[in-house]
């Protein structure tokens, strides 16, 4: 079977380590120059404390130099289903539509040994290409995670465990589609679909809740100007914001049309917006996931997208054994 | 294999798609040993009734039993006992025949390596090439090299000859009944022609809308059916209940009748009758509600 399987599957496997071997590469070479600006290491820069003079020159050249790259990265969002779904779909569907399925399950191989072998090979190497290709991103947005967290889309959504679970998701709704669908390219497509669709809405929707935010509220400075720089004090850029606005005196958050009224009337005033705010005992709030919680985060999303990958296998395995396919 | 066991016994099978029954009531008991020809015209439910007798499909009602076991179960031991044949004999296309004989070996437990390879040189088929370039009769030599090398007790073939030319078709029954004259298996094949089915088959079973018309030993059943032709009449034809078909012309009327070799009425000539009529007298009664056909041919 293991040699059956290769054979079979050896030109996805190729192309895929391709793509990752030369991704990898691009990245480990990109990542080493920027690497080499931090000259004690990004880590030694993250968080408050960190950040000193040649920091932030260092946080500057890597925004001016290769800012533009952090950019690109958004691209490798694709890289768990392009994998996970490129394995998945011919799995079953090739079979299917070569009429080879009859002599596979006709041999001396019982279907469900059959069947379990190629899941396991292939879900396996699902997960070693996304993680070999995750531990190398990882490692390049070091600099930008110092600078700006681990808990933004663009550093959450590529980093840690969540990318394998992607991965996995997607060759389970690859596998499902293509046993029921019969056709690769058709199951290739529903696996992207799936996977654009149940990704976004899980983490705009899903992911803000799955623990309580916390809330901070601090009057608003007398001083300052009215700039990002303005909310600092209330958590660290490295925590996850999901809301910040204005609240009165007595902790009732304010409408934007609420806000502007007093924006208005301040400048009739002709005063600071400021010292406007904070004569009315107006508040800023802040609604936040702490920093610290990215791994519980990554657990809970991780073992969300696996368990819906294992009932998509589930039924796979179900509509083989069931002879339905 | 003992002259007793059954290759093939079903009862009550039925088996539903979502878009209705496929093949329904199929109770047949086939003996082991000869070759069985399965034959139907297409939609007829023969595809059907194959994969479920190799495992492929699951019944929806009765139950399969395949050289005393039941189908489902699917151990390797019951698996490597029934090589199957798919319609358009299916290879891996990109696979080289050498890597499909490796796949029948990596696949079996009893694979012959060397009577496949044997089989292949003798056709001149070589083993370095890719399975996808080779011709339709090629291909389906090299499917029924895997199979044959199985070393299967039952083998099954789907319209094996039906997309081949005159010339592969018959090297391919040749390479067929070689193997069957070697002894040891018991073939079933279905196909829609019924034509040359005499000289190559021992058992028939004639399978129209999803239902067995017609099952048995094909001697027992030419010896039982003959041709009675007579003046034309068109009443009391059938008291005995034993006619299968009745075709009247201006002045004749002609009778297929199962009767067991009876004495004809007097007035009325008796002729044996070929494999090729009997069955499709089979295939048209059973198209008809009443069970007997009667028609009328114009001359």
């Amino acid at each position: 079977m293991r040699w059956l399987n290769w054979r079979q599957h050896r030109t996805e496997v190729c192309v895929l380590g391709l793509l990752v071997g030369l991704f990898g590469v691009a990245l480990l070479v990109l990542g080493t120059q920027a690497h080499d600006l931090f000259p004690g290491g990004p880590a030694r820069c993250a968080g408050e404390a960190g950040v000193d003079e040649a920091c932030t020159a260092a946080f500057r050249r890597l925004d001016e130099e290769y800012g533009y790259l952090e950019n690109l990265l958004a691209a490798f969002y694709l890289v768990p289903v392009v994998i996970g779904a490129f394995l998945g779909a011919p799995l079953l569907a090739r079979e299917l539509e070569d009429g080879t399925w009859q002599l596979a399950w006709t041999q001396a191989v019982p279907r469900m040994r059959w069947l379990a072998a190629k899941l396991v090979a292939l879900a396996g190497v699902t997960v070693a290409l996304t993680g070999m290709f995750t531990v190398v991103l990882t490692w390049f947005r070091q600099p930008f995670d110092a600078w700006e967290g681990r808990f933004q889309y663009d550093a959450f959504d590529l980093e840690g465990l969540v990318p394998m679970a992607y991965a996995l998701f997607a060759f389970g709704v690859a596998t499902a589609a293509g046993a029921i669908l019969r056709r690769s390219l058709p199951a290739f497509g529903v696996a992207f679909g799936a996977f654009l669709a149940a990704r976004m809405s899980v983490a705009l929707l899903a992911r803000p809740a799955y623990a309580t935010p916390l809330t901070t509220m601090a009057p608003v400075p007398v001083g300052g100007t009215k700039d990002q720089a303005g909310y600092r004090p209330v958590h660290s850029v490295a925590d996850w914001t999901i809301e910040r606005g204005y609240a009165d005196a007595t902790g009732r958050r304010l409408s934007s049309t609420e806000y502007y009224e007093l924006e208005e009337a301040a400048n009739q005033a002709g005063t600071n917006l400021n010292q406007f705010l904070h004569a009315r005992g107006i508040q800023q709030f802040g609604v936040y996931h702490p920093a610290d919680r990215f791994w519980t985060f990554q657990l809970i999303e991780a073992a969300l997208f696996v368990a819906v990958a294992a009932i998509l296998i589930g039924v796979v395995v179900w509509r083989v054994r069931r002879r339905l396919v | 294999m003992t002259g007793t066991e059954l290759a093939l016994r079903t009862d009550g099978v039925g088996k539903r798609y979502r878009k209705g029954w496929a093949l329904r009531d199929c109770t047949l008991a086939l003996p082991a040993g000869g070759v069985i020809a399965l034959v139907g015209p297409n939609g007829a439910g023969k595809t059907t009734l194959l994969r479920l007798v190799v495992g492929l499909l699951a019944p929806s009602t009765g139950t399969v039993e395949v050289l005393g076991h039941d189908v489902t179960a699917s151990t390797p031991q019951t698996l490597s006992r029934v090589g199957f044949l798919a319609q358009d004999h299916p290879l891996y296309k990109r696979f080289t025949v050498a890597e499909m004989l490796r796949f029948g070996r990596a696949c079996n437990l009893r694979f012959d390596q060397g009577l496949a390879e044997r089989r292949l040189a003798k056709l001149g088929i070589p083993l370095d090439r890719r399975a996808g370039t080779l011709s339709g009769g090629q291909q389906a030599q090299v499917a029924l090299a895997l199979a044959l090398a199985k070393r299967p007790d039952l083998l099954v073939l789907d319209e094996p000859v039906a997309s081949l030319d005159p010339l592969a078709r018959h090297e391919f029954l040749q390479v067929l009944m070689g193997a069957v004259a070697e002894g040891g298996v018991t073939v079933l094949f279905s196909s829609h022609v019924v034509h040359e089915l005499e000289r190559v088959c021992d058992h028939l079973v004639v399978l129209n809308r999803g239902r067995v018309t017609l099952t048995g030993d094909i001697d027992t059943l030419l010896a039982e059916h003959r041709l009675l032709v007579g003046p034309r009449t068109a009443t009391d034809l059938d008291r005995a209940g034993t006619v299968v078909q009745a075709v009247h012309s201006d002045r004749q009327t002609t009778l297929l009748v199962r009767d067991g070799g009876l004495p004809a009425a007097p007035g009325w000539q008796a002729q044996p009758v070929a494999l090729e009529e009997l069955v499709l007298a089979y295939l048209r009664r059973s198209s008809e509600p009443s069970g007997t056909v009667w028609s009328e041919v114009a001359v």
